[in-house]
C-alpha cells in the first residue's frame, strides 16, 4: 500500500478516553463502550500519539513520533506492529480509520 | 447497647419476632430466624455489634428459615430470605449460620452501590489499609485472619467497600470465613480466636467462621486509606516472598474482581486509579502463615 493510500487513524473523542500509565504499561477506559483495557508500551504509546494529534494520523506518522525523532525512517517491523495495534483499537472502539 | 448485652432469651425472642437490628460498619441488617443454629451463631459472632433501635431503618431485612416442605422431617433444609424473596436454593440445616453470612454478603455486593465493591479482604495498621484481593483458594481469608490475630485491624474479609468520594476503605468488619485446612491453620496460629464448629460438605467444602476482633468491631466507623495491595498466593511448601507487581496489572485485577466497577463508569476508573497510584503492589506467595504475616508486618514497619 503506498503512503498516499494508507488509511489515517483518529482516536474516538478524547473526552471518552481515560488513560493512565505506570512503568510503561497503560490502563485505558473507553467511555463509549464502558470497557477498560490493559495496554502494553507500544499500544499505549500509539494511543497517546492519537490523543495528542490534531488530525488523523497515518501509521508512518505515528511510527515517526514513537521512534527516535532523529531517525529519518522507521523500521518496517514497527510499522507492522502499529498496524496490528490500530486494527485492535478498531475492534475495541478506541480508534477508527478516517473516511478519505 | 450491643448484641452481647441481650439476655439469651431476649435475643431469641427478637430474632423470632420483630428481628434483630444489627449495625456492621455502614450497614444495618434486620435479622430474623427461629433457628437455634442462627441464634447461636449470632450470639457467638455478633456479640460486640451495636444494636439499632427496633423502629430504626434497616438496609436489609433478612431471615433464615426452614422451608415448609415434607423434607423438613427427613433431611431438614434452610433457606435465606431477603425482603420476602428467596434468592438461593435451600441448603442443609447445619449450614444455617453460614447461609446467613453468605446471604448478607450477597445483599451488600448486590445493593451497596454507593461504594465500589472489590472482592477481597482488607486490614489496617496505623491508619493505612492493606488490601488482599483474590479468588477463592488464594489464601486471602487465611492471611486476613492471621493478620488480625497479630494486631492488624479487620476492615473486611470478603467485600472491600471503597468510598467513591474519598477512595478510603469503609470498614465492614464481619466474621471471617475459613475453609477446609485454613480452619486448623488458624486454630494453631491463634489459639485464642473464637471459631465456631465447622460445617462440612458445603459448596465450599468445610466452613467455619472466626469472630471479628472486638476492637475492629468497635472501630467500624473509621475508614482507612489504601496503602498496599497484596495478591496472596498460597502454595504448599513455598517460602514466603513479597514480589513487586505491575501497577497496571494490579489495577486490572481490582477492576476484574470488583462487583460493580462497570456501574460506576468513569468514577470507578478514577477511584482505582487513585488507589493504585497511592499504593505499593505486591504478590505474596506463602506456604506458612507465620512467614507471610511477618513479611506483611515488615511492610507496615517500613512505612
Amino acid at each position: 500500500m503506498s503512503p498516499s493510500s494508507a488509511p489515517r487513524w483518529r482516536c474516538v473523542a478524547s473526552d471518552a478516553i481515560s488513560l493512565r500509565e505506570w512503568d510503561g504499561e497503560f490502563v485505558v477506559r473507553n467511555e463509549r463502550t464502558g470497557s477498560t483495557h490493559l495496554l502494553g508500551s507500544l499500544a499505549g504509546g500509539v494511543l497517546k500519539v492519537l490523543l495528542k494529534a490534531d488530525s488523523a494520523a497515518s501509521t508512518e506518522r505515528i511510527a515517526t513520533q514513537l521512534s527516535d525523532a532523529a531517525e529519518e525512517t522507521t523500521p518496517l517491523s514497527l510499522r507492522g506492529a502499529i498496524d496490528e495495534v490500530l486494527s485492535e483499537f478498531k475492534r475495541l472502539g478506541l480508534a477508527e480509520p478516517q473516511d478519505r | 447497647m450491643i448484641v452481647g448485652d441481650l439476655p439469651r432469651q431476649e435475643l431469641a425472642e427478637r430474632l423470632a419476632g420483630p428481628g434483630l437490628r444489627v449495625r456492621t460498619g455502614p450497614v444495618v441488617s434486620r435479622i430474623r430466624s427461629r433457628l437455634s443454629r442462627v441464634m447461636e451463631g449470632v450470639a457467638l459472632h455478633y456479640a460486640d455489634y451495636a444494636l439499632e433501635p427496633d423502629e430504626g431503618f434497616a438496609d436489609f431485612s433478612v431471615g433464615v428459615a426452614s422451608p415448609a416442605s415434607p423434607r423438613r422431617w427427613i433431611r431438614p433444609q434452610v433457606e435465606f430470605q431477603f425482603d420476602g424473596v428467596r434468592p438461593f436454593l435451600p441448603l442443609p440445616a447445619d449450614q444455617a449460620f453460614a447461609l446467613l453470612e453468605w446471604g448478607l454478603n450477597w445483599c451488600v455486593s448486590n445493593h451497596c452501590h454507593q461504594y465500589l465493591i472489590v472482592h477481597g479482604a482488607a486490614v489496617e495498621k496505623s491508619g493505612l489499609a492493606l488490601l488482599l484481593p483474590g479468588p477463592p483458594g488464594s489464601g486471602k481469608s487465611t492471611l486476613c485472619a492471621g493478620l488480625v490475630s497479630r494486631g492488624w485491624r479487620l476492615l473486611c474479609d470478603e467485600l472491600t467497600l471503597l468510598d467513591l468520594a474519598t477512595g478510603s476503605v469503609v470498614p465492614l468488619p464481619r466474621p471471617i470465613s475459613l475453609k477446609n485446612e485454613s480452619i486448623d491453620v488458624i486454630r494453631r496460629f491463634a489459639p485464642g480466636a473464637t471459631i465456631n464448629t465447622p460445617v462440612h460438605d458445603t459448596v465450599k467444602g468445610s466452613v467455619a467462621h472466626m469472630k471479628a476482633p472486638t476492637a475492629s468491631v468497635r472501630r467500624g466507623a473509621e475508614p482507612a486509606r489504601p496503602r498496599w495491595v497484596v495478591l496472596p498466593r498460597f502454595e504448599r511448601g513455598a517460602t514466603a516472598s513479597l514480589a513487586e507487581r505491575s501497577r497496571a496489572r494490579t489495577f486490572m485485577h481490582l477492576a476484574d474482581n470488583a462487583f460493580n466497577y462497570d456501574i460506576h463508569g468513569r468514577r470507578g476508573f478514577e477511584v482505582l486509579e487513585d488507589l493504585i497510584a497511592g499504593s505499593e503492589c505486591f504478590e505474596c506467595m506463602f506456604g506458612v502463615l507465620e512467614d507471610a504475616v511477618a513479611a506483611l508486618d515488615g511492610l507496615a514497619r517500613r512505612s
